[in-house]
């Protein structure tokens, strides 16, 4: 049966750019196409929850001055978290509660992965937005709802998309342990590649879901070009260059600026996952 | 099997014991694996450290280089590896090294340049030659950050070795793959439990090392005021 299988999956000599090159690789049920959308699909849902959880989260605790404790535990906890062996773990329960056998464990895990970036962003972005012009909002009379949504959220957009590429990326390249959980998605591949012993589509495999996550980290990229404010952007190439003429203030904008570099920093060391 | 479905529950500890060889030998192999990666990943990322401190043009593209390794999704790699390594240890080794190297190196190299200029000034005019005050004065006062840099890269390969399951490698991971392809949860409950638990008693360990290592950070004081 599994020979029958296989004689369906993948001829056995076919070389790995006959294979990716070849239409029917592509198309229908099996195919690259849908698999993927499978993957996207279920990442996109996991970066929507983690962001809807995490962002509010970390952008209220930062707001009042609260958190710092939890920031730096949500970073150890999220590190420890061995996303494999969590969604492993999450297969009987969801079974027993009668969610099935995918694809709640591999989300669940999924989104434990993704929360700790985007709150770490979330919190050191909006905690470093400059006193002065919080200060300066409420001074024009702005209530405390918009010194949160319109000042400190705006200024801390773009850092706050870092940290969902972050997390993107990282589902996306995690989410191929899905399929050796008995699931669907891009590591199907993989799986029947290792399975049976064939190196075209293990190689095959192993190239996608590396593009895959190198084109989700390029079209973030794209999507915070376009997303991020035009005033919030110039304001920060302006801090960057240390445009300021006072040494003092020259210095604060560069601490902050290393600052606002490190969240980044801390974070690829804060991932735990296993891309 | 329509009998073992009926009372499957999550966990039997009857299992346990039988299969306790079993477990054992994963549990070990879990242990191995990580140290192995880690002390690999260590020996590389000194060396890259060194050349990096050493010629400061190269700190750009050795950081680079190791982020890049480190962006390649786990599976991934693993499945490349396979058609020229096989299904082998080496296989499971070499991402596994990879992937430490990035918080390696970064933890080094921040360790090595918090070192105050006038510490090494101070060890330079009392005569050191510079082998003795990078291994006397340096390292000492760099171990906290490569202390926080080996816990992290130990636990993220703890997280990682399970994964390597898919490779034929994989310690605790393998009970997982095992107790998924059995229809039977109990190995996958223990094998995720107990890499885990491991991760947070080889964290715990390695924090204790670092204490110990580095009673001065302790005392807070003038010390730590000049290390700031």
């Amino acid at each position: 049966m599994i020979l029958v299988a296989a004689a369906q999956a993948v001829r056995r000599d076919i070389g790995l750019w006959e294979w990716l090159f070849d239409a029917g690789t592509w198309t229908g049920r099996n195919g690259i196409l849908a698999t993927a959308g499978d993957t996207v699909r279920l990442c996109a849902a996991v970066i929507a929850t983690s962001a809807l959880i995490a962002v509010p989260l970390g952008a209220f605790l930062a707001h009042i001055r609260r958190g710092e404790l939890a920031a730096t535990w949500v970073v150890n906890v999220g590190r420890a978290i061995p996303t494999f062996a969590l969604a492993g773990l999450l297969v009987p329960i969801s079974l027993r509660w009668g969610y099935g056998f995918e694809p709640w464990p591999v989300f669940v895990a999924l989104t434990l992965l993704s929360v700790p970036p985007i709150f770490l962003t979330t919190f050191t972005a909006v905690s470093q937005v400059d006193p002065v012009v919080v200060d300066a909002a409420r001074g024009m009379g702005l209530e405390d709802r918009r010194v949160l949504l319109r000042v400190e959220l705006a200024l801390a957009l773009s850092v706050i998309l870092t940290g969902v590429r972050v997390a993107a990326v990282q589902a996306v390249a995690t989410e191929p342990i899905r399929a050796f959980l008995g699931g669907g998605g891009l590591g199907g591949y993989l799986r029947d590649g290792l399975g049976q012993n064939n190196d075209t589509l293990v190689l095959g495999g192993a190239i996608l879901v590396a593009a895959l996550a190198a084109l989700t980290g390029a079209a973030f990229g794209v999507f915070e070009r376009v997303i991020v404010p035009k005033g919030v952007r110039r304001l920060r190439r302006a801090g960057d260059r240390g445009s300021s003429h006072n040494g003092e203030d020259h210095e604060r904008a560069s601490v902050q600026v290393s600052e606002a570099a490190d969240p980044v920093g801390s974070l690829q060391l804060a991932d735990g996952g296993l891309r | 099997m329509i009998l073992a479905q009926a009372t499957n529950p999550i966990i039997r500890w009857e299992y346990l014991r039988d299969e306790w060889d079993k477990v054992r030998t994963a549990l070990i192999q879990h242990i191995e694996l990580t140290l192995l990666a880690v002390a690999l990943g260590l020996v590389v990322a000194s060396v890259l450290a060194a050349i990096a401190l050493r010629y400061r043009w190269t700190a750009n593209p050795i950081t680079t280089f190791t982020a890049f390794v480190y962006t390649i999704p786990s599976v991934a790699l693993f499945g490349l590896l396979v058609p020229y390594t096989g299904v082998s240890r080496t296989t499971a080794v070499i991402p596994l090294v990879g992937y430490t190297l990035l918080i390696l190196v970064t933890s080094i190299l921040t360790g090595f340049r918090s070192v105050p200029p006038a510490v090494r000034d101070a060890a330079e005019g009392m005569g050191l030659s510079p082998a003795r005050r990078v291994f006397t004065v340096e390292l000492p006062l760099a171990v906290p950050y490569i202390i926080t840099g080996i816990r992290v890269a130990t636990v993220t390969t703890v997280g990682l070795v399970t994964v390597a399951a898919i490779v034929g490698e994989g310690g605790l991971g393998r009970l997982i793959l095992d107790g998924l392809r059995r229809t039977f949860w109990t190995p996958m409950t223990v094998g995720a439990s107990l890499s885990i638990i491991l991760a947070l008693v080889l964290d715990l360990s390695l924090w204790g090392l670092g204490r110990a290592l580095t009673p001065w950070t302790r005392r807070g004081g003038p010390q730590r005021a000049a290390t700031r």
